[in-house]
């Protein structure tokens, strides 16, 4: 079994972090052995460090975590996934690590309670927090979703059929290509793609150039390309806007031509 | 033991969300208060035909509805990390590509956990399969059903699915090619 101490030190005779996600590293130890090894922690003083700080405890390995404080928000996400958190823990990394080994520590497991950032209570999932949950995303979708809808009405009146349909010249590649350009520069939940799509469809515009929007509606983001190049890569994010963009063309052509051979 | 006052991440970001979430709603009722004043017949026809396509939303949206609450209650976003596939055979594919369907809320939140996993060993491809399966969303089936049909559906799911993953590794490939 191997834990994880936040430590202010890469050694046993390091402090004990106060906090989880911002201490400097976190010293991996296996129970039965004692061999250990120090890890930087990724995000020390960075934004997120928290999340990053669980990603790389679950990427280690370890069923349990030691530190002075973990926040509700990490300590959530590492019950969820069956590891144990113990806070208040102070002193030296070795000291924590000889208390943990004799079961000193008072654990505190997914079942107790603990406060969150705003002082409510962080508790496992029920059917009532899911509904609540469930709620909170429907009425966050909402407001975006009714302003489609009522866009959707101003087009079906004010813009006919026949201009709509003079837009797009009939040709399967450029009518997916048009579909494809419009998905991209949009975002946002893909609701809100199927329902202009649908209505877009019962405006005599081609399946093709919808398949090509519903397509690139969520997996082309030119909105959000500053925010995926900082975080994984210029290259990474343009290359695969470039090739998401590129295969939505044969994505609609194959859809659409096999769901004609179904449909007959 | 002590607890340490820190600002709330969902409080820090509220004034944005709010900004993108009340903008685009205004703009619309701007654009029906002006109409209405130039054009009163024909853009109450636009409001009864908006109406009318919402009634035809309702019944999917309560499925939607219905699967949110399932999702929320089974899927923790924790269980996601761990889901995430790290190496580009068919292990590590297949999770990431769950991982991606079965994910939710905003690109936005995800890029500093994958630019993490990345980090931690996770390769190109099974990030680019995580993200294009984004577009997978088994809890606005019902919407997607409702206008197009089980067949179109089932049809775009599955070249949807195939093609994350040929675009995974292709991803991968070039960005070799140009080290």
């Amino acid at each position: 079994m191997r834990i994880a101490i936040a430590a202010e030190g890469s050694d046993f005779g390091a402090s004990v972090a106060h906090r989880f996600g911002m201490s400097p590293y976190l010293v991996i130890v296996d129970l039965h052995t004692g061999d250990f090894e120090a890890v930087t922690s990724p995000g020390a003083g960075k934004r997120g460090a928290g999340m990053q700080a669980v990603v790389l405890a679950l990427s280690k390995g370890v069923e349990a975590v030691l530190a002075g404080y973990c926040s509700p928000v990490a300590r959530r996400h590492l019950s969820a996934n069956g590891i144990e958190v113990v806070s208040g823990v102070t002193g030296t990394v070795g000291e924590a690590f000889e208390k943990y080994k004799r079961g000193d520590f008072q654990r505190s497991l997914e079942s107790e309670s603990h406060p969150t950032w705003d002082g409510t209570e962080a508790k496992p999932v029920t059917f009532t927090r899911a509904l609540r949950n469930s709620l909170r995303q429907f009425t966050a979708l909402f407001p975006v979703m009714i302003s489609v809808v009522l866009l959707v009405g101003l087009l079906n009146t004010f813009v006919s059929k026949s201009i709509l349909v003079s837009i797009l010249s009939g040709n399967a590649v450029l009518d997916a290509l048009w579909g494809a350009c419009f998905g991209s520069v949009f975002a946002g939940n893909p609701i809100n793609s199927y329902i202009i799509g649908g209505q877009l469809l019962a405006n005599g515009i081609s399946l093709f150039a919808v398949t090509a929007l519903i397509v690139t509606w969520v997996t082309v983001g030119v909105v959000q390309l500053p925010a995926e190049m900082a975080a994984l890569g210029k290259r990474f994010a343009l290359l695969r806007n470039a090739i998401c963009f590129v295969a939505a063309l044969p994505i609609s052509l194959l859809t659409v031509a096999v769901f004609n051979l179904i449909a007959g | 033991m002590s607890h340490v006052t820190r600002r709330s991440p969902q409080k820090a970001t509220r004034p944005t969300l709010l900004r993108g979430t009340v903008l685009f709603p205004v703009s619309v009722l701007l654009i029906y208060g002006i109409l209405f004043t130039v054009l009163p017949d024909k853009t109450w026809l636009a409001l009864k035909g908006s109406v009318a396509v919402f009634w035809r939303l309702l019944l999917p949206l309560g499925l939607v509805f219905v699967v949110m609450v399932a999702f929320n209650l089974f899927v923790k976003p924790g269980q996601i990390v761990r889901f995430f596939g790290k190496d580009a055979g068919v292990k590590g594919i297949t999770l990431s590509l769950v991982a991606g369907i079965i994910s939710t809320g905003p690109i936005y939140a995800w890029y500093p956990l994958l630019a993490e996993v990345r980090e931690r060993g996770g390769g190109n491809v099974p990030i680019a399969v995580f993200l294009y399966n984004r577009a997978v969303k088994p809890f606005l089936l019902p919407v997607m059903i409702a206008y197009f049909g089980w067949a179109y559906v089932g049809t775009l799911t599955f070249f949807t699915m195939l093609a994350s993953i040929g675009i995974g590794y292709l991803l991968s490939f070039l960005i070799k090619g140009n080290r």
